[in-house]
């Protein structure tokens, strides 16, 4: 690395040439040294263990040796396998019951706690105090809600004669029961994303809204939600992400059960894996969510970029 | 003068500190499933105090730590089975020194070659394979070593509450239980049970559950003699016989004749609450509905409580599906003060499994079995036929657990009618071949 050039210290003359003045933003070696821990953490962390997964779904490995090239045997299997296309089809299922509720229940919550009231300041502080729960405790607090018999739900069934649904094991009651306290633990974001939407909305806009007499529907309509268009997409992208990655709620309340009819990718791979110790088809398994999460990573990006774009 | 205190303080220290490693003794890692239960027994030695598996279990390792101040164990408790656990903890190189294990899946971590044949340490304390029941040494033999010290043997159970059963009639002129004989006549006497009691025949825990619909199909296909595991790599389930067996749970569970949403907590809770006339469980829970049933006012404690093995259903073996309780330990290099360490725990829980067998299991040990005071024990009686009746799967067929996950999913799909019940013993049959064909 040489010094930095020096700059000329007289007034160039008009037939002198002129010196080369210093490019602040060229490439310089030294600049790796500030980014070289993220870069290694990225690398050890992230980039080895993908392409390692990569690598591990063309073999036929298990937990403690990994074994022959078997090419795309691994993906073959894993398409003829009804247990990992049931599973495929589980994550839609409860992506498509707890997305669109999250954000119209988020959106609700918001429009009607944004307000300068001590209640609103409270009801928002009791309805965000689930998402600082863990999945142990939320899983915990549902079971005992939904438990037959003795729980929650049955008592309340029981005070009126009758029996409560059997959300944990119902074959089709089991995911709406999963989705249920999903909800309940995941409400608290969507509703602040919201929130602070609603926050940055012009208060004259309502106002002349207003002078024009419009009442709270044409209000709604009109002015608020075209307003937070924007968060409304960022909260059902962000979710559909997260809800995708499924896996502690299915595994504490029903082990993927009544006949996988719950089991969702991420404990798929996880029992293929970890319970069979089949590596490779867990890994091929992997690479597949990996796709799906990326498609919604790239839909995120696109909407965000034609955001960027228009404003 | 000063000065000389301050070196005095700082050698002190030194020796202190050097010293230190020889008082701690000798550090152990156990990892265990039964459960936690440090309320009732973190702090309890007297073993005779002790009841249920947990309890048993703490105090016993209690004990050895009380006994043996040249060692410490260190305990970890995982959950039931804790095998997803122990696999990670062997593939990080982080396994514990002694665990947990049963027979029917010791030879997924011996032949991969993560244990340490034992046959050497247990000879070095007096522990010989000719004392372990020959049930016991089947299941911890693997390739002619022994990989585990056996610590019992375990099965299903049929526990009943003969309050009820008196209620419905189905009692001797003796004062036992009348069981069935057969499909027909079971289902007879769970419809007799339910006109005269109200409540269903069978407390299951069918929520969410696998192993309890394996044992029982295993257990009635040993009893129509169907050799389903003849090969170890190719198992054959989409047989007449299973299809008989399926269709008898189909039946109890379509006719009311059993409890149908409950998990395994839930299951014992309704038994001990009376719900119902018999549960299918283990014998690890002999110790404590016996408790119970000398409880004043509990649902037990009414017309009592009584404990048989699986009754003999159809004509062929007499024989039930059973399994067994291992300590086995990890390969790893270990100084020859660890290596005694363990020697020592081994030979402490074989000295003590009579203890263990308050717990409902059968002892591992012929000394024990055949001894007065396990004769002694409550219901032993009635139990100890399973002794005889007992069979594993063949030692040679491997994710034994994983396999119990496939079965017991495809039945419960057919029992409950989310499936026909040929095609859920076709998918038993292929899914079970697709694993052990990529094993």
């Amino acid at each position: 690395m040489g010094d930095r050039p020096v700059m000329p210290r007289t007034a160039p003359s008009a037939t002198s040439v002129r010196a080369a003045s210093v490019d602040i933003y060229a490439p310089q070696w030294r600049n790796f040294i500030f980014v070289a821990p993220f870069l290694f953490f990225f690398t050890t962390l992230l980039l080895v263990p993908l392409l390692w997964g990569m690598w591990l779904s063309f073999h036929k490995a298990d937990t403690f040796s990994s074994g022959n090239f078997v090419g795309l045997g691994n993906y073959i299997r894993l398409f003829h396998d009804k247990e990992f296309l049931q599973s495929v089809w589980n994550t839609f299922y409860f992506v498509l019951l707890t997305v669109p509720t999250l954000a119209l229940i988020g959106l609700f919550l918001a429009l009607c706690l944004n307000r300068r009231t001590r209640t609103a300041a409270v009801l928002r502080t009791l309805f965000f105090s689930s998402s600082v729960l863990s999945v142990t405790i939320v899983t915990l607090i549902w079971r005992i809600v939904f438990i037959p018999n003795v729980g929650l739900l049955s008592t309340i069934y029981g005070w009126f004669g009758s029996t409560a649904p059997a959300f944990i094991s119902d074959p089709s009651l089991a995911m709406i029961g999963i989705a249920i306290a999903t909800v309940w633990w995941c409400i608290g974001l969507p509703m602040m994303l919201f929130l602070s939407a609603l926050q940055q909305i012009p208060q004259d806009i309502y106002e002349a809204a207003a002078l024009d007499n419009a009442n709270r529907w044409q209000t709604l309509r009109s002015i608020t939600l075209p307003s937070i268009k924007r968060t409304f997409i960022l909260v059902v992208i962000v979710q559909i992400v997260l809800q995708f990655q499924l896996f502690g709620q299915a595994w504490l309340m029903t082990r993927g059960g009544p006949n996988n009819l719950t089991k969702p990718i991420v404990l798929y791979i996880y029992d293929t894996a970890f319970r069979r110790w089949d590596l490779g088809m867990g890994a091929a398994a992997s690479e597949i969510l990996f796709i799906l999460i990326l498609i919604a990573a790239m839909a995120q990006y696109l909407v965000t970029r034609n955001k960027a774009d228009r404003t | 003068m000063k000065m000389k205190k301050i070196l005095f303080a700082a050698v002190s220290a030194g020796v202190t500190m050097l010293a230190s490693p020889s008082l701690a003794g000798t550090e152990l890692t156990v990892q265990r499933f039964f459960g936690a239960c440090d309320a009732d027994f973190g702090t309890n030695t007297d073993v005779a105090k002790a009841v249920g598996e947990c309890g048993i279990i703490t105090s016993l390792i209690n004990k050895f730590n009380a006994d043996n101040p040249d060692v410490h164990v260190n305990v970890s408790t995982v959950e039931w089975p804790g095998y997803d656990q122990l696999t990670a903890q062997f593939a990080s190189g982080d396994a514990p020194d002694i665990v947990t294990i049963h027979e029917s899946a010791l030879s997924d971590y011996q032949s991969k070659g993560l244990l340490m044949p034992l046959d050497d340490l247990l000879k070095s304390v007096g522990v010989t394979p000719d004392a372990f029941t020959d049930a016991a040494r089947n299941g911890a033999t693997k390739d002619g070593k022994i990989y585990g010290l056996p610590i019992d043997s375990w099965t299903m159970l049929y526990h009943i509450n003969m309050d009820l059963f008196k209620q419905a009639g189905l009692v001797n002129a003796d004062g036992t239980p009348i069981l069935p004989k057969s499909p027909e006549e079971l289902l007879a006497q769970a419809e007799q049970f339910k006109q005269k009691t109200g409540k269903p025949y069978f407390v299951q825990n069918l929520a969410n559950e696998t192993a309890l619909y394996t044992r029982n199909l295993y257990t009635y296909l040993f009893q129509q003699n169907s050799d389903f595991f003849a090969d170890p790599k190719h198992v054959k389930l989409n047989t007449p016989e299973a299809k008989k067996v399926v269709e008898m749970y189909k039946a109890i569970f379509d006719k009311g004749y059993t409890t149908k949403d409950l998990d395994y907590g839930g299951a014992i809770n309704a038994f001990l609450a009376g719900e119902g006339g018999v549960q299918l469980n283990g014998t690890w829970v002999v110790g404590d509905n016996n408790a119970q049933s000398e409880t004043k006012g509990a649902a037990l404690n009414k017309g009592g409580y009584a404990v048989y093995p699986y009754p003999q259903l159809f004509a062929g073996a007499h024989a039930q599906y059973a399994d067994g309780h291992t300590w086995a330990v990890s390969q790893k290099d270990r100084t020859p003060e660890q290596t005694a360490a363990i020697g020592k725990f081994l030979k402490f829980f074989a000295d003590n499994d009579f203890d263990w067998s308050r717990t409902g299991h059968l002892p591992a040990y012929k000394a024990i079995i055949t001894s007065a005071a396990f004769r002694a024990l409550p219901h032993r009686n009635t139990i100890a036929a399973v002794a005889d009746l007992g069979r594993p799967l063949p030692s040679a067929v491997k994710r034994q657990f994983a396999i119990q996950d496939i079965v017991g999913e495809e039945m419960s799909a057919a029992i409950t009618g989310q499936k026909d019940v040929d095609a859920a013993l076709a998918d038993m049959e292929s899914r079970v071949n697709e694993l052990l064909a990529n094993i």
